[in-house]
């Protein structure tokens, strides 16, 4: 069980990154969405150990990790968003150090168990090749194969889809569910579709707080009846944002496909009804968040 | 846009960029220190063997500007113009610009040339602030009568050594590196370029120049020099012209000077125009990256198609997979740290150019030592290693240092530091692993560096060396001793940077640490046992008699110290440097006192250990013989005494009696025994003095009867019952136990007498085992008290005059015994009377078989070489000259007892001692020798030292000890000086032609190097106070005397020489210079040619200076005419030979220490001019050969300045 009690963090400046973040999480995944600056890296590195809160703990199965990251570290898969490797080692040696740094073993051995990882993360035709000379991509995979080494307990990802080809994001996709069901997984994101494909429960972060702890579904649930779509000219725009909350305005052949949220009276002229999305409902959170607090949240370093 | 404009557009971006960075301003602020130095008379410079111009040398004049310029141009400007320059076009690569900037009409020359024309005139402008700085400083705040060494403003003073040699140096080190840099795109071999120069200029190119260098080579070396400073020194400043010179002549460039500097600009252009062209075959390519230099084993390939974008993958499930974690060992993690370590490290271009360097640096500067009298070095395995050990040290300390920090900012750097710190590795481990991987690579550098001397020690054996390798002294000096300075210095490094976290600030602080370690062990106090953390200059004093003998204990506690400080040092980086980053917010949460108490509670134990090391080395020297209460003890002597007794005129010895019992291992001896004193003079003595060493209690007895003497501070003044009357006799007895070295040192240095297990020397000239008569004013006196020099009236000779060596009075007779373990060999003075073992305890007798002076103890570990009358002790590795040094011996006793005076004792000794001192003195009798003077020299026709140096001390049996000369200016010349002059007879007779020029050239350079023009005085009047003092007394002293040869004939001369010794070596009036040439005079065949040349070489300072010029050569018939002009540029009025010569002149058989042979193809012809100071004269020579050269005195018999100068090479 993994429980985030009230967590404060301010940086030099000031800036608050986070303003009283409270989580409790024991197994399956948990995605964290929120805009840049929300305060989603700062939170996964106090979960990670790498960053001391200003206040407030994170507690992992009773015992403060937050005070004593070296108690987590031995249950912890992390992949952080920005990151590389050793340039002059090859892959299979830059796996193979790391799972010697974790402590995995496997009945055929490191070398063995190194060589099946990256065939998991279908980099094995470039495992003998130094990182270096990798594109971001592979660099990406073999961080995510290095984070699933070894069956952590917890695994924390940090915009872990960021520079993966579309088949290559799927292929994540699909391992991440696979170690998601016996374990905790912290997903964080600011892609909505990673969430919506992946995560059973979403935590909406904006400004340094948590304004949603739901489900995808709970929260287009919350929407349902209250989403309209419809094309409109772009001088149309500014009226139509006068009199309703525009959730996304795709343009289209010239037009504004527009969604808005009506959740009391009736719909602009020539709007449908449409099944609420989960990005409505990540912008609408979000935007609304913000609002509360009366500004946007500030920006902080690490997004 | 014209593309001039373009250009200057790119050449102003570039200058604006660049003097927006604060390392120029950080060249600026440390340059405009260095200017209120100097204006203020704080910094002074120093050109190697002499200052330019004395003391009072204007600082504004043309050659301390070109001095200053072109030290600070290498030292410092080398550093940022690399940086500044050769960093242009990577940066520029870095940021991606090229491919925007070059899309517009900007051509590839233009950007090249303009971004190094904005890099240049970047560090122009900081110069031209430093050269306004300096002229603001000297001229406006710094004038008048407290600013003696600010001259009159003259603009050319700066500019033209900044033209000559300032601006062909910014071009060059601008230059090159720009052009590494676009070629290699690697920062590291652009920071190469000046360290690489920066060694091979300062380390060979200035610094390398022994009086025999060809000067021819020597000329090449002066063009081929960067920085200048070479051409500066050998033309100008190595050979003192005088303060006159320096303050107001200009500085004339030569033709080939000056076409050197400007191919060394060209150099630089040239560099620019190939990064241009490099630049734009990169762009033609489409290359944006870099160029593989042979470093790099992978280039940078595309992704494949196959990994980008592969099928999916058929493996396993995780869950298939069966993995399982358990937390990773301790030394399993650490070990696999290094070994990542060890591979990143050893794949970087920076070691492989760091590594040859540091070889480079540490093996040529064994390998060009050079010995007395400039002579190779023979390099035994323990001389290799102790030589190399200050350069290897640093110079891998500096290596430690960036590859510390960079291992140590590695991961974050590579952004590899999030996933690295969540591994559950413990931080302890991941610093071991670190550590251990660079160590390993120090290892690495001194394996290398190991196998390197033992190949130059090998091929040199096989060249005909005789010393062979012997890995002991590597293992112990550097294994031993360099060892833990890697490793303590690698753990405070990391605990430094645990504690800034910034690169900058841990190069900074390792940067001021090596600087004020290398300053405070070569400029000023040595640093104490307690602070030389890196044991710098610990094997200067290695001797292969016995390593470590000396300071082994100290050395052993100052390593265990240092060793001791690792953990302490990284507990504090364990406790610094968290991997998780700190709230800002809770530092003062962190600082409370409990907090830190706690920490400090925490830490104890691992500050325990070295606080008992630091105080058992600090309080142990405390109580040695160097520590404050024995230097207060010596004040207190001279404190209490000089007053009284400076000037007693002591009653004579007439009789030595001494029993000395010494334990080598334990540094002590049991000493027994008595002086018999005797009243020579006319009236009574009521009382007198006697001066012993700290050695409580001293059982004294007078006339056999237990006495107390008043004891003043060390200085026991006895009082007997009735005056010691005219004629009178009295026996002073005494019993006491000493240790010499006592208790532990306070910092590295070598001793001038020591009772070790490696060998024993001990002298009576200071009281270290043996009481000394009378009152010695030197004990006691250091800066905070020293006084001039007593002023001699002219005529101080006249009457009695004391001797300036040995005891008071007349000469006494000895009998000294010594005991000693078994296994050594103890020497004294005299003859040895009897040898006796009893229980492993050898006993000695040496009594003295004809008076003497003073006497000494030498003992150790011997062999024998037993010559005609004479013996060498030498220790039995050191036998490579033995043979050699032992002829020398015999000869020397043999002829000088012919040309001076019969050798009056039986045997004449010499025995070798460890070099824990340096020095070699003609005791009677009894000459000891440190063992690298003589015993490890390599011979040569040019220099030949173990003969030299034999031949020298083995003089001052006569000339110090037969005849002894008097206290006052001009003394020591007839002890020193005529030392020499018989080591150059010497020569002659034994060797021939040859050796004896060479000797007289080598002694010659000494004297044009080492005087002081401004502070020279006459030989009559020279009491070794002054600087430069000695070359005078020495080498002066010898050629005059040789010189005296010519003016008189030889047999003249001996004749005078020998009724001059009958003179005055048995009476009690000790003679000076002048009692000397009155005897001579009698003998003199010219008596006013003696007088004009005791004149101007006794009485006056001067020093012909020869220079020829117009010399041509023209055919007449079966002859040659040779004419010329040749002209005395220096001073004193002097016959000398003019010669023309054709082909070698000695032919190589002569080699190899047997006497010279002249080559049958020599030929020569010569005539005579006598040219006075600024004198010339036109010559003509008839030749029946064609003459290849033309030189001024070709026999090598008139001393003069420059001597290489004097000849000319016809073209061939």
């Amino acid at each position: 069980m993994l429980e985030i009690r009230n967590l404060v963090k301010v940086y030099p400046g000031p800036v608050a990154a986070l303003q009283g973040v409270s989580l409790e999480a024991s197994r399956g995944m948990l995605g964290l969405l929120g805009p840049n600056g929300a305060g989603k890296t700062t939170l996964m590195r106090i979960v990670a150990g790498l960053l001391e809160p200003t206040s407030g703990a994170v507690f992992l199965d009773g015992e403060d990790v937050s005070g004593d990251p070296r108690r987590i570290r031995g249950q912890l898969g992390y992949l952080p968003q920005h990151f590389g490797f050793y340039p002059h080692l090859s892959g299979a040696a830059m796996l193979r150090f790391l799972l010697v740094l974790k402590g995995v073993k496997a009945p055929r051995g490191v070398k063995r168990l190194a060589a099946e990882l990256l065939e998991r993360v279908n980099l094995q035709d470039a495992a003998k090749r130094k990182v270096g000379t990798w594109s971001g991509g592979m660099r990406q995979r073999l961080g995510i194969a290095q984070a699933l080494a070894g069956n952590p307990r917890i695994v924390v990802v940090d915009e872990p889809t960021a520079g993966l080809d579309p088949e290559e994001r799927l292929r994540f996709y699909r391992l991440l569910a696979e170690v998601a069901e016996d374990r905790l997984v912290l997903l964080s994101t600011h892609i909505v579709e990673d969430i919506s494909v992946l995560c059973p429960r979403v935590a909406i972060l904006t400004g340094g707080r948590i304004v949603a702890d739901t489900t995808p579904r709970g929260a287009r649930s919350r929407l349902e009846g209250a989403i309209f779509e419809g094309a409109v000219d772009k001088h149309e725009m500014e009226a139509l944002a006068d009199g309703f909350e525009i959730t996304q305005a795709v343009l289209i052949e010239g037009r504004n496909r527009v969604r808005v949220h009506a959740p009391d009276g009736p719909p602009p002229d020539g709007f449908e009804s449409v099944a609420p999305s989960l990005e409505d409902a990540y912008l609408l959170l979000t935007r609304n968040g913000a609002a509360r607090d009366g500004e946007r949240p500030p920006e902080t370093p690490e997004s | 846009m014209t593309s001039f404009a373009r250009w200057a557009a790119v050449a102003r971006r570039e200058l604006s960029s660049a003097l927006r960075r604060p390392s120029y301003w950080f060249l600026f602020g440390i340059l405009v220190l260095v200017a209120w130095g100097f204006s203020q008379g704080n910094v002074t410079i120093s050109s190697g063997d002499a200052t330019a111009g004395g003391e009072r040398s204007h600082i504004t004049s043309v050659f301390a500007q070109s001095m200053l310029q072109s030290v600070l141009i290498t030292a410092m400007g080398a550093w940022f113009l690399a940086i500044g320059a050769g960093l242009v076009l990577i940066r520029d690569a870095e940021h991606r610009v090229g491919e925007v900037l070059h899309s517009t009409r900007l051509t590839v020359r233009e950007y090249v040339w303009g971004s190094f024309a904005g890099a240049v005139v970047a560090f122009l402008v900081i110069w031209g602030l430093f050269l306004g700085a300096s002229m603001g400083f000297n001229h406006l705040l710094a004038t008048g009568a407290d600013s003696p060494q600010i001259g009159p403003f003259v603009p050319g003073n700066y500019l033209v050594p900044a033209m000559l040699l300032g601006l062909p140096q910014i071009v060059f080190f601008a230059g090159v590196p720009f052009f590494l840099g676009a070629w290699t795109r690697r920062p590291i071999v652009v920071f190469a370029f000046p360290v690489a120069t920066l060694l091979v200029i300062l380390g060979f190119l200035i610094s390398w120049s022994p009086s025999w260098l060809d000067p021819a080579i020597n000329r090449a070396l002066m063009l081929a020099d960067p920085s200048g400073f070479r051409w500066l020194n050998e033309t100008f400043l190595k050979l003192d012209r005088g303060l006159d010179f320096y303050n107001a002549a200009p500085l004339p460039p030569d033709t080939g000077f000056l076409l050197s500097r400007i191919a060394l600009a060209g150099a630089g252009l040239l560099a620019v125009e190939a990064a241009a062209r490099n630049t734009a075959r990169r762009l033609l390519r489409g290359d944006t990256d870099s160029l593989v230099i042979g470093f790099r084993r992978g280039r940078r390939e595309a992704p494949s198609a196959v990994a980008q974008a592969g099928p999916v993958s058929s493996a396993r499930t995780l869950g298939e997979l069966a993995m399982r974690t358990d937390p990773p060992g301790f030394l399993t993690a650490a070990a696999a740290i290094g070994r990542v370590e060890v591979r990143e490290l050893t794949v970087r271009a920076g070691m492989y150019l760091f590594v040859p360097l540091i070889l480079y640096q540490s093996v040529s500067q064994a390998l060009f030592a050079l010995g007395p009298f400039d002579s190779p070095l023979l390099l035994t395995s323990g001389a290799m290693a102790a030589r190399q050990f200050n350069t290897l040290s640093l110079l891998v300390c500096l290596l430690l240092l960036f590859y510390t920090v960079e291992s140590l900012m590695k991961e974050r750097a590579q952004r590899f530091a999030e996933i690295y710190r969540t591994t559950p590795v413990g931080t302890g481990a991941m610093l071991l692993g670190k550590t251990a991987g660079n160590v390993v690579v120090a290892a690495g550098i001194l394996a290398v560096a190991l196998i390197a001397s033992a190949a130059v020690i090998t091929v040199r054996q096989v060249l005909g060396d005789p010393v062979g390798f012997d890995l002991w002294p590597f293992l112990a000096a550097w294994g031993g001793v360099m060892v833990p300075t890697f490793l303590f210095w690698t753990a405070f490094v990391t605990a430094a940077f645990a504690l800034f976290r910034n690169r900058y600030a841990v190069y900074g602080l390792g940067l001021a640490v090596l600087i004020y370690t290398v300053y405070r062990m070569n400029v000023g106090d040595a640093l104490s046992w307690v602070t030389n953390w890196i044991a710098w200059n610990s094997m200067v004093f290695w001797s292969d008699m016995g390593a470590f003998s000396l300071d082994g204990r100290a050395l052993l506690l100052n390593r265990l110290l240092y060793l001791s400080l690792i953990p302490l040092l990284l507990a504090l980086a364990l406790k610094w440097l968290g991997r998780q980053e700190f709230d800002a917010t809770r530092i003062l949460h962190r600082l409370r006192p409990r907090a830190v108490l706690r920490s400090g509670v925490r830490l104890l134990p691992f500050a325990a250990a070295p606080a008992v090391l630091a105080a058992v080395l600090f309080f142990g020297g405390r109580a040695g013989d160097q520590g404050p209460d024995a230097e207060e003890a010596r004040k207190d002597y001279w404190r209490r005494n000089t007053a009284t007794w400076t000037n007693f005129r002591m009653p004579s010895v007439s009789h030595v009696d001494l029993d000395v019992d010494l334990e080598p291992a334990a540094r002590t001896a049991s000493v027994s025994g008595a002086y018999t004193f005797v009243n020579h003079r006319d009236h009574a003595y009521p009382e007198f003095p006697i001066t012993a060493g700290p050695w409580d209690p001293i059982a004294w007895t007078l006339d056999g009867e237990p006495n107390e003497p008043e004891d003043r501070a060390g200085l026991y003044v006895f009082t007997p019952d009735e005056p010691l009357a005219p004629g009178g006799s009295l026996t002073v007895g005494f019993e006491y136990e000493l240790q010499y070295p006592r208790g532990l040192s306070t910092r590295v240095g070598g001793r001038g007498q020591f009772i070790l297990d490696s060998g024993v020397v001990l002298t009576a000239f200071a009281p270290t085992f043996a009481p000394v008569p009378g009152y010695l004013p030197g004990i006691g006196v250091d800066e905070d008290n020293r006084y001039d020099q007593r002023e001699f009236p002219d005529d101080f000779f006249e009457g009695e005059t004391e001797p300036a060596l040995g005891w008071g009075g007349r000469p006494f007779t000895t009998k000294i015994r010594i005991t000693v373990p078994e296994e050594y060999t103890a020497n004294s003075v005299g003859r040895l009377v009897s040898d006796e073992v009893r229980d492993g305890r050898r006993t000695v007798v040496w009594e003295s078989d004809h008076p003497v002076r003073l006497f000494n103890i030498v003992a150790g570990h011997y062999a024998v070489e037993e010559g005609r009358g004479t013996a060498i002790y030498y220790h039995p590795e050191h036998d490579y000259n033995v043979e050699e040094m032992s002829a020398a011996l015999d000869a020397a006793r043999e002829h000088y007892s012919d040309w001076f005076h019969p050798f009056p004792w039986e045997l004449l000794k010499l025995s070798e001692f460890p070099a824990y001192a340096g020095y070699a003195q003609g005791f009677p009798t009894n000459i000891t020798f440190s063992e690298g003077i003589g015993f490890l020299t390599k011979s040569d026709p040019r220099s030949h030292a173990a003969f030299a140096v034999v031949a020298h001390e083995a003089a001052h049996q006569w000339w110090a000890n037969i005849l002894t000369p008097g206290r006052g200016p001009g003394g020591n010349m007839l002890s020193e000086g005529m030392s020499h002059y018989a080591t150059i007879l010497l020569h002659e007779e034994v060797h021939g032609d040859r050796y004896r020029i060479e000797f007289a050239k080598r002694i010659e350079d000494s004297y044009g190097d080492g005087r002081f023009v401004n502070s020279e005085r006459s030989l009559v009047k020279t009491d070794g106070s002054r600087r430069g003092d000695n070359t005078v007394i020495y080498d002066k002293g010898g050629w005059v005397m040789w010189m005296l040869q010519q003016e008189m004939g030889r047999e003249n001369l001996l004749a005078g020489l020998r009724a001059f010794i009958d003179a005055y070596h048995a009476g009690s009036d000790f003679p000076v210079i002048q009692d000397m040439l009155a005897v001579l005079r009698e003998f003199a065949p010219d008596p006013e040619a003696f007088d004009a040349f005791t004149a101007q070489w006794f009485f006056d300072v001067v020093a012909p200076e020869y220079r020829l010029s117009g010399v041509t050569k023209q055919r007449a018939g079966r002859s040659w005419m040779v004419r010329g002009t040749v002209e005395n540029a220096g001073t004193a009025r002097m016959r000398v030979e003019v010669a023309a010569t054709a082909n070698e002149r000695w032919s190589d058989v002569g080699d190899a220490g047997t006497r010279t042979v002249v080559s049958p193809s020599y030929r020569d012809a010569r005539t005579p001019v006598e040219l006075g100071a600024s004198e010339s004269a036109e010559f003509e020579i008839v030749t029946t050969f064609d003459p290849e050269r033309v030189l001024v005195d070709p026999d090598v018999l008139v001393l003069q300045l420059r001597r290489e100068a004097a000849v000319f090479d016809f073209p061939e």
